[in-house]
């Protein structure tokens, strides 16, 4: 299979991914669009093996696992120092001496509100890999042009 | 820095000219040593420095050393012999 037919093929699936989603919303079905996702990832690295064209070589093995990398070291420090902050929030106890009971201070954010925050930082991890991703690509050369 | 490795020592390479004089397009270098065009262009331009493997698979496919064809040049680490 050539490369530009294996990106038509992935287009293809993503769109259908987001009819799936939409419809799945429309019905109440969360599992549906799950089982959609897990079987389209694994038809995109099926067609990917029978791909002639190469699309993958040291390069761009070094970008991706550069970017993954950088994305993880900024990633890990966020998402711990939020989550400590929910942990101490959560498990809120007097300071002693205890005579005097202090009256818990009112919550900003509830543990669910924390737990919707962690889960937000989760997905902006894909646009941190995106940027990383966009910055190490320029940095090795991806859209360097000659007058070949 | 064009012509540099990561850590900004000088690294250079002749691929462009060992292409001229084998009558090869960056497209047919790429495919015979199983890399993409635009990994052998950005090691043309120096943005990105090849691991040994893949020095070893151009120099090879050129016929000559990789010592012809990727130049290390750093001054502090020339040695004089007498």
């Amino acid at each position: 299979m050539k490369k530009n037919t294996f990106y038509l093929i992935v287009g293809c699936i993503a769109l259908a991914l987001l009819a799936i989603f939409w419809y799945s919303i429309e019905v109440h079905i969360r599992f549906l669009v799950e089982v959609a996702f897990i079987v389209a990832i694994v038809i995109i690295y099926a067609i990917r093996n029978t791909v002639t064209d190469i699309i993958e070589d040291e390069r761009t093995a070094k970008i991706s696992e550069q970017a993954a990398l950088r994305t993880f070291q900024v990633f890990w420090v966020v998402f711990c120092a939020l989550s400590i902050g929910a942990v101490m929030q959560i498990l809120y106890i007097p300071t002693f001496p205890r005579e005097d009971m202090p009256v818990r201070p009112h919550e900003i954010a509830g543990p669910r509100i924390m737990g919707y925050f962690q889960l937000g930082l989760l997905c902006l991890m894909i646009f941190l890999y995106v940027g990383f991703r966009i910055y190490y690509a320029r940095k090795y050369g991806e859209w360097e042009t000659d007058e070949e | 820095m064009p012509g540099s490795t990561e850590n900004g020592r000088p690294m250079k390479n002749k691929i462009k000219v060992f292409r001229a004089m084998n009558d090869m397009t960056q497209e047919d270098l790429a495919q015979a040593i199983g890399v993409t065009r635009q990994t052998i262009l950005a090691i043309e331009k120096g943005k990105y420095v090849p691991s040994l493997d893949l020095a070893f698979r151009i120099a090879r496919k050129f016929n000559v050393t990789v010592e012809d064809v990727f130049q290390y040049e750093n001054p502090s680490l020339t040695v004089d012999i007498d």
